[in-house]
């Protein structure tokens, strides 16, 4: 699970949990001028994930870790399908982020809220 | 396993068009996205950013599309009643859908909306030569025949009502 919430002119993406066991030490910061929007997504996790990245160890039934695919690089944290949201972003490491969140119409109404 | 095909942007958006406008904004899934426009899910972020990208590209779309003909036509329109007729019979789904459901909760929305519908104003004040409010006044009527059907042939009680006004030269809208 991951709580997303606006700092300033940051969008923080904070790891709750284990999860932040293999999701970049806890927290990922961007600044909201590199988040292109936000979508609640529940048939995102039924997508072709590409190639993990070494290192990332994924037991079973959770999405998690950083993959590759058509050059992209896509990170992925979801366990409930229904809760995912996707945060497509532009020059940063990541391509785009698939987090579960607590309140996926909340979490977008915040970011498009923040981005507007 | 392939890259993405290349997808026909046009053709996405103009069939965007269509499912927002008769499904409305939360009605229709990324997933309905994906199955009716010929886009790979990671495509369709890459290009638009977000449902809510693409739903505003295909607001302008439609506003291209089918408000700007609309436009066209109202300035040749002679009397009230063919204003009514026009702006009812016009193909405006998604602005209508726009203005209800997304406007109240997204600035960028309603400033399309404002600005789509100032711009129907303006065509019908000069068309028919009667000031800025009675013109806004044509196009909130004419939105209201749209919501509500037109009861009563309301549309031409008003057009009768108006034109007699409007053929003595307006005297009244000063």
């Amino acid at each position: 699970m991951a709580v997303i919430r606006i700092d300033g002119d940051d969008l923080v993406v904070m790891m709750e949990g284990l999860d932040k066991l293999w999701a970049f030490k806890g927290s990922l910061t961007i600044p909201l001028a590199n988040v292109r929007g936000v979508t609640a997504d529940p048939g995102m996790a039924a997508e072709p994930k590409g190639m993990r990245a070494p290192g990332s160890h994924v037991p079973g039934v959770i999405i998690a870790g950083t993959f590759h695919q058509h050059g992209e690089k896509v990170f992925w944290d979801v366990r409930d399908p229904a809760k995912a949201v996707v945060v497509e972003l532009a020059d940063e490491r990541y391509t785009r982020l698939v987090l579960q969140v607590e309140d996926p119409r909340a979490t977008v109404a915040l970011v498009e809220s923040a981005l507007s | 396993m392939g890259r993405p095909r290349a997808f026909d942007e046009e053709e996405a958006v103009r069939a965007a068009v269509g499912l927002f406008g008769g499904r409305a904004y939360d009605g229709v899934s990324v997933d309905d996205l994906v199955g009716h426009l010929g886009v790979h899910r990671n495509s369709l972020y890459k290009t638009f950013g977000s449902k809510r990208g693409l739903y505003l590209t295909a607001l302008r779309r439609h506003l291209a599309d089918d408000l700007r003909p609309l436009l066209e036509t109202l300035a040749d329109a002679p009397d009230v009643a063919a204003v009514l007729r026009l702006v009812t019979s016009a193909d405006l789904g998604l602005l209508l859908l726009a203005a209800v459901e997304r406007a109240p909760v997204d600035e960028e929305v309603a400033t399309e909306v404002r600005t789509a519908l100032a711009a129907v104003d303006r065509a019908i004040a000069d068309a028919l030569g009667v000031p800025a409010d009675m013109a806004a006044a044509l196009t909130s009527a004419a939105l209201g025949i749209l919501l509500r059907g037109n009861p009563d042939d309301v549309g031409a009680a008003l057009a009768r009502r108006l034109d007699s006004l409007t053929g003595e030269r307006n005297p009244t809208w000063q």
